[in-house]
């Protein structure tokens, strides 16, 4: 049973899927008990495979035994199972939070909700553990189709929103699949392990550049990199509560692991540094993406538009970690994916239950927060600290490894835009903190009146507050521990070579 | 198993009664009375364990206690040494007086969200006390930004457009700050591998891998993230801040946000740089140039205050560069005499504020010009005020003559007499704006009572012979009174006693850890 859990993870999610959405027109009432079982499932196979990889090193797993490179082989190290616990926790909490919201805002759709949510859940986890790239292909398309259906199904706006994610995503996904087959036109091998063997003699192939190329700039279009980022604000920022609380923290986060991936295990650390240098356009790439990130997240009124700019920047900060190209900046920046996951899902968490209580998510409707909802805005200003990046959240750690590898490659205009960012983000968070804390007025008004005048005014129902509380307490945790986090886990994803 | 309360855990404690009080007022928030006495209690606790510490540290000396590692080389932890309980005891020990003070101040002006103000309040004692006790630069960190957020609500606490500008102001400029503080550290452990504070500096072997201007850029860098100190031209956040209530500005100006400041410089001086490299690098006599100017400058500003409250912003601002200028001249004198100023500055100027504090909750007065003849109809706290105001100037037998003096002393020691006229100046411009206020309240005509019924209608009742009475009626008053009587005691008992609560013994170790065999 434990040598199976690699295929458990992303079998009983895609199983369920198929279940749900066969008989939940009928049983409407065991869809939400099986959503939540199978991803409890999930999170205890990924915890179970994390704590294996940690005590024995990678695990290799040959889909119905077929071996590499015919098969379809998964291969675990503790990149992939770190990736597997965070989508798998995300997800289990933002599916208990999304019960009442789903109900609010979707009441005829639960059921093809589920559905494509366990679908999308499905493919994220596939693409982390998988070890092939077709295979990584086609989940990538599982968990992009579901997550365009998902986000269709939000505000007025999100259709058109979603329809152009779905076509600058698709060309995403197709320059990704030609990459794909540039390698395998020059190497004949699909399988990651197999094609870090065969490519080293191929290195200075245009025919193998060029696949590195479509890959590279796929990824970047999937994972919205600026300037390809156009489609993201729109999409997650009109999807409904729910989808954005999952989307936005991993789908982006998800693309920069393959992204890694690829980089240092498909092709040898020298090949993007030294050969292709393409981590030098990287470390620029990701400044000016720090930089417009926070510059447009200042000018938004809206609280879920700004966090997607946010989320544009967080991206720069990956980005440009792994384009510094030392050890101490490729740390930080695979902390920073787990760090930024867990903090964007933590705020959009919190714009669900705004959401739910005023019906709307512009800073306006944040505000006498602190009154009304005293638990929410306690779990806002956790996620808020840790994007600024104020100690002991996790945020300040993954930052500081990423300035310290910027000094030490003597990379200081992104160490520059990391702070000048930092600051943006003070003021970004400040402008809520001030809706939310200061309601006292001076004139007539009466003092602490019904914030925006609206009967549901108070803390959110219990179902949100304990996994966004759950999160926000993860949050200071992996801060208060990240030490443990890097020495057993963050530590070994480093190539050798740096 | 070691008993909890041993001393090895004396100074978790002390982080954690802070926590507990901030906690605690969370959840009687709807009852006032429970919620202020959590705060008392839990401010005696503090004060009580921090002074237990002192004798030990002075007999066995530093107590250092690591919670968890941050980073490779870096701890979070806690070094207990001189340096740090002098801080901590002032903090610790003023905050019991505040808490008096403002359950009397908030109630008679009643305030809104006191709740919220009494949790800030608690959770940015827990920054200062955490950056006095800080073994290291990421420790402090974390608590240097713990009580600049903390204190950005009771900045803002007004909620008036003005009141909200002033604390846009306030974080501006502090977490920017930040910031710089940030990037020096992060510059510091990228040079020689780790943050701890060490007698004598860290920071020397890093000259044999980079150069002296790397370090005095860096130094910069520091002194740009302690812009608490109120250092000009990094100074105008807390004149503007002055729009905060009284007990407010007693915690930005003597328990804990400006000692923070300071404390940081002296810690970076000290104890990163050591006074070696300082002389070496010749940031000394800048750091004194910096603090003279700001001394001169402050003080002709405050010549031109009408105001109580930015007159005493202006007055601290010029007392924070002394405490600078004491450690910049790098001599055993001056610095003793520096880090004597840092709790007899507290005290006196906290006199100050409960005075002002008071003046306007009971009268509404806020300006010096309508202040006439109102020395006698407050005369203890206007007597307090007096005590604090000749303390400022360095009179004996108050206790701003001892650091005064010592300082003095220094820069004759070390020579550098330029700094020396400096400070004879600044004292005398001290007096020359703190008489006219003296000479208002206490020898001005009093208005005539026609006058003052158009403006002051309620209170003109404060300005009839009744007066006293008025006042000992109401226990609220005596709430603001007598933490003000003490402090303004205490700040002549510091004069004829320099060693009470330790401190003087406690400066002469930090000093002498520092200097070494002196």
């Amino acid at each position: 049973m434990v040598q199976q859990l690699p295929a458990i993870i992303v079998v009983t999610p895609l199983v369920a899927s198929f279940v749900i959405f066969a008989t939940g027109w009928r049983y409407k009432k065991p869809t939400y008990p099986l959503v939540i079982g199978v991803l409890a499932a999930c999170l205890f196979s990924a915890a179970a495979i994390l704590a294996s990889v940690i005590k024995n090193g990678a695990i290799d797993y040959w889909l119905g035994g077929w071996k590499p490179p015919w098969g379809i082989a998964y291969r675990i190290d503790h990149l992939n199972a770190i990736m597997l616990v965070l989508i798998s926790l995300l997800s289990l909490l933002t599916a208990i939070h999304a019960k009442k919201s789903i109900e609010r805002e979707l009441p005829e759709r639960t059921t093809l909700f589920w559905s494509l949510f366990i679908l999308l859940i499905t493919g994220l986890l596939g693409i982390c553990i998988t070890g092939d790239l077709f295979n990584l292909f086609v989940l990538l398309e599982v968990a992009s189709l579901s997550g365009y259906a998902l986000i269709a199904m939000g505000e007025k706006k999100a259709l058109y929103a979603s329809f152009r994610y779905l076509v600058i995503g698709t060309i995403g996904a197709s320059f990704y699949l030609l990459g794909v087959g540039y390698l395998y036109m020059a190497t004949g091998s699909l399988n990651m392990a197999d094609l870090a063997q065969l490519l080293p003699e191929l290195y200075h192939s245009k025919m193998v550049l060029v696949g590195f190329a479509f890959i590279f700039f796929g990824l970047s279009i999937k994972m919205a990199l600026f300037p390809m980022h156009v489609w993201l604000p729109d999409a997650y920022a009109y999807a409904p509560s729910a989808v954005s609380a999952v989307v936005a923290p991993l789908m982006t986060k998800v693309m920069a692991y393959v992204m890694i991936r690829v980089m240092f295990t498909v092709f040898k650390p020298e090949f993007s540094t030294v050969l292709f240098q393409v981590t030098d356009i990287m470390v620029w790439v990701g400044t000016f993406a720090i930089l417009f990130g926070a510059i447009m997240a200042l000018s938004q009124d809206d609280f879920k538009r700004m966090l997607t700019y946010v989320i544009v920047a967080e991206i720069g900060y990956i980005i440009g970690g792994v384009g510094v190209a030392n050890a101490i900046a490729l740390k930080g920046a695979v902390f920073h994916i787990v760090n930024d996951a867990l903090m964007v899902a933590c705020l959009f968490l919190v714009a669900g239950q705004i959401m739910y209580r005023t019906n709307g998510h512009r800073i306006d409707d944040f505000k006498g927060m602190f009154k009304t909802m005293p638990i929410t805005a306690a779990i806002f200003t956790v996620g808020a600290l840790a994007v600024i990046g104020v100690p002991p959240t996790c945020g300040f750690f993954s930052k500081w490894y990423l300035l310290l590898g910027g000094i030490e490659a003597g990379q200081w205009g992104f160490v520059a835009a990391l702070l000048v960012c930092t600051l943006i983000n003070i003021a970004l968070f400040f402008r809520v903190f001030d809706k939310g804390l200061f309601t006292h007025t001076h004139g007539t008004v009466p003092v602490h009146a019904n914030p925006a005048g609206n009967p549901n005014a108070g803390e959110a129902p219990l179902s949100m507050l304990i996994p966004a509380f759950s999160l926000a307490i993860v949050i200071v945790l992996v801060g208060v521990f990240n030490q443990t986090i890097v020495n057993h886990v963050i530590r070994f994803t480093i190539p050798p070579g740096f | 198993m070691p008993d909890a309360f041993s001393i090895t855990y004396r100074p978790v404690w002390a982080i954690i009664w802070p926590t507990l009080v901030a906690l605690f007022i969370l959840f009687t928030g709807k009852r006032p009375n429970i919620r202020e006495s959590g705060t008392l209690l839990g401010s005696l606790a503090l004060c009580l364990t921090v002074l237990s510490m002192t004798p030990v540290v002075l007999k066995n000396g530093p107590i250092q206690f690591s919670v968890f590692d941050l980073f490779p080389g870096i701890d979070f932890a806690f070094r207990v040494d001189a340096l740090g309980l002098i801080f901590a005891t002032t903090s610790s020990c003023l905050w019991i007086l505040v808490s008096i003070y403002s359950i009397g101040y908030m109630r008679t002006l009643k305030e809104h969200a006191q709740t919220r103000f009494y949790f800030s309040f608690a959770v940015a004692l827990l920054g200062a006390i955490g950056i006095a006790f800080a073994a290291n630069l990421v420790t402090m960190f974390i608590f240097y930004e713990i009580l600049t957020i903390s204190t950005y609500p009771l900045v803002a606490h007004e909620e008036s457009p003005e009141a909200i500008s002033a604390g846009h102001k306030y974080l501006a400029y502090l977490l920017t700050g930040g910031v710089f503080f940030l990037i020096a550290t992060l510059v510091t452990y990228f040079l020689v591998g780790t943050t701890d504070f060490s007698y004598h500096g860290i920071l020397g072997p890093a000259l044999d891998t980079t150069s002296g201007v790397t370090l005095q850029v860096v130094f910069f860098f520091f002194l740009i993230g302690f812009a608490k100190a109120a250092w000009m031209p990094l100074h105008s956040w807390l004149p503007s801040a002055m729009v905060a209530p009284t007990p407010v500005s007693a915690l930005l100006h003597a328990v804990a946000v400006v000692k923070a400041g300071v404390f940081g410089i002296i810690r970076i001086v000290c104890h990163i740089y050591g006074i070696d490299l300082m002389q070496a690098l010749g940031l000394g006599v800048v750091l004194a140039g910096i603090a003279a100017v700001t001394i001169v400058i402050a003080n002709f500003y405050a010549i031109g205050q009408n105001n109580l409250k930015r007159l005493l912003a202006y007055s601290t601002i010029n007392q924070l560069s002394f405490i600078i200028l004491g450690v910049a001249l790098l001599s055993p004198m001056s610095v003793t005499g520096a880090l004597l100023h840092i709790p007899f500055h507290g005290f006196m100027k906290i006199t100050l504020f409960l005075c002002a504090g008071a003046i306007t909750a009971i009268t509404g007065i806020k300006t010096i010009s309508d202040m006439n003849g109102i020395g006698r109809v407050l005369p203890i706290t206007l007597g307090a005020f007096v005590i604090g105001a000749f303390g400022m100037c360095g009179a004996p037998p108050l206790a701003g003559f001892i650091s005064k003096w010592h300082v003095a002393l220094g820069a004759v020691e070390s020579g550098q007499l330029f700094f020396l006229i400096i400070i004879c100046a600044g004292s005398l411009l001290d007096v020359v704006y703190f008489f006219p206020v003296i000479r208002t309240a206490f020898f001005a005509k009093m208005p005539a009572s026609e006058t003052l019924e158009t403006d002051l209608e309620p209170k003109v009742e404060l300005y009839t012979e009744k007066i006293p009475v008025v006042e000992y009626e109401q226990p609220l008053y005596l709430f603001m009174v007598i933490p003000l009587a003490i402090t303004a005691v205490f700040s002549i008992v510091y004069c004829l006693f320099p060693n009470t609560f330790g401190i003087y013994a406690l400066a002469q170790m930090a000093v002498k850890n520092t200097f070494g065999g002196m």
